[in-house]
């Protein structure tokens, strides 16, 4: 089977490096074909990648508390830029202050996030859920899915 | 061994300083002579370099913490709240101002005021200007230190020292390298070599405004003689400029042992190498901060961590420590959890603060092992700078002579590897071009090796891992699952 390839950075103007590098050793090591963007990446340098590698995921990660605004509107960007189907996930502290984790899932879930993860999130969990969701997107089109 | 870098001319200098101050309109408010009169007519207590100076005299160790909010308003009933219930207050700068972008922390203050809360990481100091920062100020009785992760931080200081802020951290490398992805690294040390003109010349008018080079770095097992290089190398570059008061930084490692040795080899090294560069008009004080990787979940851990922190930095008498807080795990702290993380730090200061330091001949020994590494480095950058320290850090990290662990920046090597011991403290594991005395690697291998043999499993990227969440999991060292 052809391994999936996904896109992987931290958004905004964080620099937090440390648990993208392990992100991208772990991904890799589970079969996926990662293109790592690093640290400080752009919406559009995520979509620019993911059209580039015809990636079937975008990792997003934000851990400096910035989340809100930077993560805000990429599920549109995504349309705009004709891969509005593609699968999106955050990961990380993505908002300000401690709350609780199901009203931070509800808000980045309105911003057309797939699935959305704390800082706790078991990393092996996340590569079961990611593959069955590559392998379903993977379902030529016009059959059910 | 000495350096020859001088210092920013007259000339250099203004030539730069109408650019910097016109990068955003609040740069044009800015009005020298009238800060200088300014801090001038300020008490002694309100003044960073002087409060640590008596701590230090005395043995005190100050707490210090972390915060910043995007409205001015609220970051002043923050700090406002928080400066009861510690000695030396921050303003920590927002992530978009560290970038110098100031049309999006513009935004993110307007964004801030419709949704009632802060959606900034910090307080934007640029944006909200000389006067606002000034009302900062003002309301507090604590001396203001400016707290951030700027690699071109020339407009920022401008504003916050002409308000009367009087501590300033950072530097070329430890706010280039661990903040930023491509940064030329001559860049960043012209840009601070400013900064430090700066200060330099609050000083030629009696001001004296304290720096305090950034000392975790990446924050992720970072060997001692990593970060103590780096944290010299801002030193002398600020001695360079005319700084007289100088703060060097270490992030708590978790072994004890390591971590007093590594304060104490700080301190050592500081004045070795200050008075060998022919400084002796200076002052010197230390900063340890609290575990700076992961923290757990759970809030009771948590405060284990920061109490953890509190008796290594008592245990090593550090000047001051920079606190954590309950919610470190989650991100930005509310101030409630601020406060808290200060009292529990408070509690263990008071505890140990009428017991000797610890002293022990494994803290010696480590300590002598780390001045060698520090030693075998610089003269290494020396040599590379052939009487520029400014040329000779820039090639020492083209050339993978300094390397920080875990950094984002591609001017970083990223070949030096750390691992913990089984006793904790961090060993190197592969040290890439970093010229380690023969001998010392050997005690590295042989530390690494032992681990190796303990757990089973050979010296391998996983027990690194292992050991960057072994914290958050509740233990130092990261064993195998």
């Amino acid at each position: 089977m052809e391994a999936h390839t996904i896109v992987l950075g931290v958004i905004g103007s964080d620099c937090h490096a440390v648990g993208n590098k392990i992100l991208e050793a772990f991904f890799s090591d589970r079969g996926f074909r990662v293109i790592n963007l690093g640290v400080m990446v752009s919406q559009d340098e995520f979509i620019d990648a993911a059209i580039e590698t015809g990636a079937a995921a975008i990792l997003v990660s934000s851990l400096y508390g910035h989340g809100e605004i930077d993560c805000a509107g990429f599920r549109d960007r995504c349309i705009e830029r004709g891969v509005g189907d593609i699968i999106l996930y955050v990961g990380g502290n993505l908002v300000i202050g401690k709350h609780d984790p199901a009203e931070v899932e509800t808000l980045y879930r309105s911003m057309g996030y797939d699935r959305i993860f704390g800082p706790d999130a078991d990393l092996d969990a996340v590569a079961d859920l990611l593959a069955c969701d590559c392998a379903a997107k993977a379902v030529p089109t016009g059959t059910s899915r | 061994m000495t350096f020859h870098d001088a210092p920013l001319s007259r000339h250099d200098f203004t030539a730069q300083q109408s650019d910097v101050r016109a990068s955003w309109p609040t740069g044009a408010d800015v009005d020298f002579a009238e800060s200088i009169r300014f801090h001038q007519g300020r008490d002694a207590s309100l003044n960073m370099a002087s409060v640590l100076r008596q701590a230090d005299a005395r043995g005190a160790v100050l707490i210090q913490p972390r915060a910043g909010v995007a409205l001015l308003s609220e970051h002043i009933r923050l700090l406002t709240f928080l400066q009861d219930h510690c000695d030396l207050l921050p303003t920590t700068i927002d992530a978009y101002t560290r970038q110098n972008r100031y049309e999006e922390a513009q935004k993110g203050v307007e964004r801030s005021r419709e949704a009632g809360h802060s959606l900034l990481n910090g307080f934007p100091a640029v944006n909200h200007g000389v006067a606002g920062c000034r009302e900062v100020v003002e309301s507090l009785s604590k001396p203001v230190q400016v707290r951030h992760g700027t690699p071109d931080a020339r407009l920022l200081a401008e504003i916050t020292l002409a308000a009367g802020f009087s501590s300033y951290e950072g530097g070329g490398v430890s706010y280039n390298i661990p903040y930023t992805k491509d940064v030329p690294l001559e860049r960043s040390l012209r840009n601070w070599q400013y900064v430090d003109r700066l200060v330099g010349m609050y000083e030629d008018e009696g001001v004296r405004i304290n720096r305090e080079p950034f000392g975790p770095l990446s924050g992720t097992l970072v060997p001692p003689c990593i970060s103590h290089t780096v944290g010299l190398i801002e030193g002398l570059l600020a001695l360079q400029q005319g700084v007289r008061s100088i703060t060097l930084g270490y992030g708590q490692a978790g072994s004890y042992v390591q971590d007093i040795a590594a304060l104490q080899s700080l301190r050592d090294l500081g004045h070795e190498f200050f008075t060998n560069a022919g400084h002796t008009d200076y002052e010197l004080t230390t900063v340890f901060h609290q575990w700076m990787g992961g923290f757990p979940e759970s809030e009771a851990r948590a405060f284990g961590v920061i109490a953890w922190g509190a008796t290594a930095a008592a245990l090593a008498r550090a000047t001051k420590v920079i606190v954590k807080t309950p919610h470190e795990a989650m991100g930005i702290p509310t101030m409630e959890a601020n406060r808290q993380g200060l009292e529990a730090t408070r509690q263990v200061i008071n505890m140990l603060s009428d017991q000797p330091p610890l002293d022990t001949p494994e803290i010696q020994a480590e300590a002598d092992r780390i001045k060698s590494e520090v030693r075998a480095i610089m003269t290494r950058v020396a040599e590379l700078g052939s009487g520029s320290l400014v040329d000779g850090t820039v090639r020492a990290f083209e050339a993978g002579v300094i390397d920080v662990p875990f950094a984002p920046s591609k001017h970083n090597r990223g070949k030096l590897l750390p691992v913990r011991d089984l006793d904790g403290a961090v060993r190197i594991f592969e040290p890439g071009n970093v010229p380690f005395p023969a001998e010392v690697m050997e005690f590295h291998r042989a530390r690494v090796a032992d681990r190796a043999r303990h757990e089973n499993r050979p010296p391998c990227f996983q027990m690194v891992i292992d050991d960057i969440y072994a914290v958050s999991k509740g233990n130092l060292v990261g064993r195998p699952r």
